[in-house]
């Protein structure tokens, strides 16, 4: 019996752990890093568990009261207080709850602060906040027995609240009725969202009927639970008739539940084969109909197993459809599924485990129970505890004292506090990067260019505009926007405008087809038409490839951009360590590239890739190699690709001034489908023109008027990241 | 080996170093909580505090101690001014801490933390050698107390393998493995062992005086607590 409460509050401790550590991270660094909930699915798992099933699950509280206070059923006296107890800390748990749920958690006075009577959801929290007060007063006669507490203060106040139990009892009772059935009437908003066998103009009713036997259940079992970790006997012949009451009201529910969908010509729908339908059969079997039958049998009723599993499946059962609604048949966007990470679970499980933390020390240390069920004499055990606690700080302790004192119930604070610290630090361990460290940049892998056939439009003094297939275009400077609806990508086709196309842009209606590379490294839709065969002529012809592929693969000559420019934004890494020191020849080699044997050998105190990779430059390329030496870092592909095109763009303006066009290095040559105000204002750069009078280059950054995040950092080729 | 080397020094490094922090941070609250309820029960409250500053930092001097076991106390003070050294203070882990922490602190030169981390592995077989070969000191030890010496020079003796990978003749990940790997389980332990008196040593002079201070009768709670009620002291 201790055995099993030892353990169960070292788990309850350990969940509790974790809690902690949760709640820092959930506070520090936001829902966005904790859960999975989205703008698009704003509630999850926090409000179906902790609010929408929590409010259920503490329905006992009101059930009981009433069964004793005002229908004077005395021999149940014996459930009201751990009933009332129990309500008391569910309904805290779920104010705590909302705490972690609500983006901006002191908004949860608003209700109070800005009152909006119509709204259901008021309704829920005023009810809510007052049945947690009137639950504290029904409960504090409890703690005010305690021998300790015998001040004439407390003792009137003890006294006051006794003579107003029966008025507390019924304010109960109405928040209770008003607000579960409430919760269920949030949902009316909401029509054409709630899959239609859970939506009902009706579903309040619902909601509040299933909250009646679900009180009942959760008393079933919460005494089943206690008597086996306090190690008494359950009443079982009162249990009893608390399943069949259960039974009852449940039979309510399920002829409720289905005549309304009947009155509603919706009852063909559970008859479907659909995954709905099966959901919808599943759960009121298992929270309703199973139950209702077994708790009908005498047999099943008068059995502890049959009564606790009848009321476990009402339980599961009645969560499950908390969740349904709440969740799984509440429709969201086809793309954006919801599914909560494993710290929102673990937060509403810590809560739980929480609360019951504080239920068993109540019943430990206050008269949950009625005095003979007493687990052991706290006072004796709290003597013990101390003394040997004491000596187990001598240090250095000898070999034989030290370890009888650690087990048993002296070493309580020890274990509990042990168990406390092990799941904090198994949760930091299971953080994901975001949690730990705030939001991480994204890598976005750069895919490989696609060489099409294109038609080139003949231009005289103006760089040729290039035309796509399809319903993509690209025009250099100087053209204006205009769809070209062309098929040039078939032979037949080539080089003439097709009958009923809108015909060329310039009004051209010839163009010369040539191939060229579609861009679109990111994929996101907006690509750059490269025409490389007029490039490579331009450049010199076939030996010139290097003068772009500044750096090559082995035994390459013109690796693409993307195979070493790997990230669209980042800088990746091109050197592999391991498989260089299994080529070199395994620990030996390290002095062959890092300067010696001794100190830490970092990157930076390693030899230059060229330094043996001496093809890997080439010599008359336009992008000057790295000062100092390659190290293996390449920047992101946007910053490479944009130091390459548009610094030999301004080159080619300032050599032939007249002879090419002014707007040759803005952005728009290669981003001509993109909108330049657009490409302006998204875009780190100044427009050329204006960097010319100031004497400066396209890729400098605009200077930047929102701190330093509003701006890139400097565009240059070969840029170093810090390591 | 690249994958297991990625998850000691990450979600078990995380793990074992917020364990020894929390951890000590535990041991701490539990002694002032305790040393606190004493304090409200004693029975005579007039602690003798001078005198408790004084041997507690003179406790804390080993140098004070070596009248009594000269070699032990010697070989003790060394191994503790290497194993507190070089985790700290070599250039490499200092580049760790950096990055963790974002703070940065100067550096040990290497030849220096060489010559430490080889004190610390020679000092370690010593304590162990001094302890074996003592019958005294062999009838006061557990096993924690063999077991915890050899554990510590695990990560020395690799991490000076790491430094010097010309004569290391295993590979180098699976060095960089077991140094991670020993050190987290260091850290682990830590708060489960005698490890432990790196925070709780401040207080032991505190706690024995309050000893001292127990209400009377109250070495017959403590025999009942230990179950040995009514055996002769």
């Amino acid at each position: 019996m201790t055995r099993r409460l030892t353990a169960l509050k070292t788990v309850l401790w350990l969940l509790a752990g974790v809690l902690g550590l949760l709640t820092v991270v959930r506070f520090l660094r936001g829902l966005g890093a904790t859960t999975a909930l989205t703008d698009t699915a704003p509630w999850g798992f926090w409000i179906a568990f902790d609010v929408m099933s929590g409010v259920a699950l503490a329905a006992g509280g009101f059930v009981v009261a009433a069964t004793v206070y005002i229908f004077g059923r005395e021999r149940y006296r014996a459930f009201a207080r751990p009933a009332i107890l129990t309500a008391f800390l569910g309904y805290a748990a779920v104010a705590v709850g909302l705490l972690y749920d609500l983006g901006l958690p002191w908004h949860i006075l608003n209700p109070v602060a800005h009152p909006q009577h119509h709204s259901v959801l008021f309704e829920v929290a005023m009810c809510v906040m007052l049945y947690l007060t009137v639950l504290f007063l029904e409960f504090s006669p409890v703690i005010l027995e305690h021998p300790r507490l015998q001040r004439p203060l407390l003792v009137r106040i003890h006294h006051a609240l006794k003579k107003v139990t029966i008025p507390l009892v019924i304010a109960g009772i109405v928040l209770s009725t008003l607000h579960q059935s409430s919760l269920g009437s949030l949902f009316l908003i909401a029509p054409y969202r709630l899959h239609p066998l859970w939506y009902s103009p009706y579903i309040w009713v619902l909601f509040f009927t299933s909250a009646v036997a679900l009180g009942l259940a959760m008393v079933i079992s919460e005494s089943f639970f206690s008597a086996w970790l306090f190690g008494h006997k359950p009443r079982r012949e009162l249990l009893a008739n608390l399943g069949r009451a259960a039974s009852f009201v449940l039979l309510l529910y399920v002829a409720l539940r289905l005549g309304d969908l009947a009155a509603r010509g919706q009852l063909a729908r559970a008859l479907e084969p659909t995954g709905h339908a099966a959901l919808f059969w599943l759960e009121l079997g298992v929270s309703a109909l199973l139950p209702a039958l077994l708790l009908q049998l005498p047999r099943v009723r008068s059995a502890s197993g049959g009564l606790f599993g009848s009321a476990a499946l009402i339980v599961f059962g009645m969560i499950g459809y908390r969740f349904d609604v709440c969740i799984v048949a509440f429709a969201r966007p086809e793309d954006m599924p919801y599914f909560p990470s494993w710290m929102e679970i673990a937060v509403s499980v810590g809560i739980v485990a929480a609360a019951m933390i504080v239920f068993v020390f109540f019943v430990e240390h206050l008269r949950v129970y009625p005095p003979e069920r007493l687990p052991s004499d706290p006072c004796a055990e709290r003597a013990g505890t101390v003394n040997s606690r004491l000596s187990t700080l001598d240090a250095p302790p000898g070999p034989e004292t030290v370890r009888p004192l650690l087990v048993g119930p002296a070493a309580a604070p020890r274990r509990y506090s042990l168990a406390l610290v092990l799941g904090a630090s198994l949760a930091v361990a299971l953080l994901p990067a975001t949690a730990l460290f705030g939001e991480q940049v994204q890598r976005t892998p750069v895919a490989a260019p696609r060489m099409l056939d294109v038609l080139r439009l003949p231009a005289s003094g103006r760089p040729a505009a290039l035309v796509l297939p399809g319903d993509l275009e690209l025009r250099t400077a100087g053209l204006g926007p205009r769809p070209a609806l062309l098929a040039a990508s078939r032979p037949e086709r080539r080089g003439s405008v097709a009958e009923g196309d809108p015909g060329l842009p310039g009004g051209h209606t010839q163009g010369e087809p040539v191939r060229a590379l579609l861009l679109d490294a990111d994929r996101d839709g907006r690509t750059v038409l490269f025409a490389h065969d007029a490039h490579v002529e331009r450049a010199g012809g076939e030996t010139s490839c290097g003068r772009c592929h500044h750096q090559n693969l082995p035994f390459d000559r013109a690796s693409s951009c993307g195979s070493c420019h790997a990230d669209m934004f980042l800088v990746s890494d091109t050197f592999r360590h391991q498989r260089h020191v299994e080529r070199l020849g395994g620990n030996a080699s390290c002095t062959g590239c890092h300067d010696g044997a001794e100190g830490a050998k970092t990157r930076a105190k390693a030899r230059a890739c060229d330094d043996c990779h001496r093809d890997m430059v080439v010599a008359d390329s336009v992008v000057a190699p790295r000062a100092g030496g390659l190290d293996g870092h390449a920047v992101g592909y946007m910053d490479a690709v944009h130091g390459l095109c548009v610094s030999c763009h301004e080159r080619e303006v300032a050599a032939r001034p007249g002879e090419l066009p002014d707007t040759l290095a803005d952005c728009g040559t290669c981003h001509g489908r993109e909108d330049p105000g657009r490409l302006r204002r998204q875009g780190p750069y100044l427009p050329h023109s204006a960097r010319r009078a100031q004497g400066l280059s396209t890729l400098d950054p605009r200077p930047s008027t929102r701190g330093p995040r509003a701006a890139p950092g400097p565009y240059r080729v070969g840029a170093r990241p810090a390591e | 080996m690249q994958a297991w080397l990625e998850w000691a020094r990450g979600p078990a490094f995380v793990f074992s170093f917020v364990f020894l922090l929390l951890g000590l941070l535990r041991h701490v609250a539990l002694t002032a909580w305790e040393v606190a309820h004493v304090w409200r029960r004693a029975g005579d409250k007039k602690l003798p505090l001078g005198k408790l500053l004084r041997t507690t930092f003179l406790w804390l001097l080993p140098l004070t101690r070596l009248r009594n076991r000269f070699w032990f106390g010697l070989t003790s003070f060394v191994f503790h001014i290497a194993i507190l050294v070089v985790p700290v203070f070599l250039a490499g882990h200092v580049a760790l801490w950096a990055r963790g922490l974002g703070l940065s602190w100067p550096a040990v030169p290497n030849a220096v933390a060489d010559v430490l981390t080889l004190v610390a592995v020679v000092t370690a077989v010593l304590l162990l050698a001094q302890r074996v070969f003592s019958r005294a000191t062999r009838s006061l030890s557990r096993f924690q107390d063999y077991a915890l010496l050899p554990l510590i020079a695990v990560p020395f003796a690799t991490g000076f393998l790491m430094m010097h990978p010309g004569s290391n003749p295993f590979d180098y990940q699976a060095t960089f493995f077991v140094h991670v790997m020993s050190a987290n389980l260091i850290f682990v332990l830590t708060p489960l062992t005698k490890l432990s008196h790196m925070v709780l040593m401040p207080s032991t002079q505190l706690v024995a005086e309050l000893a001292w201070h127990w209400p009377v009768d109250s070495g017959s709670a403590v025999g009942r607590a230990l179950g040995k009620e009514g055996d002769p002291v």
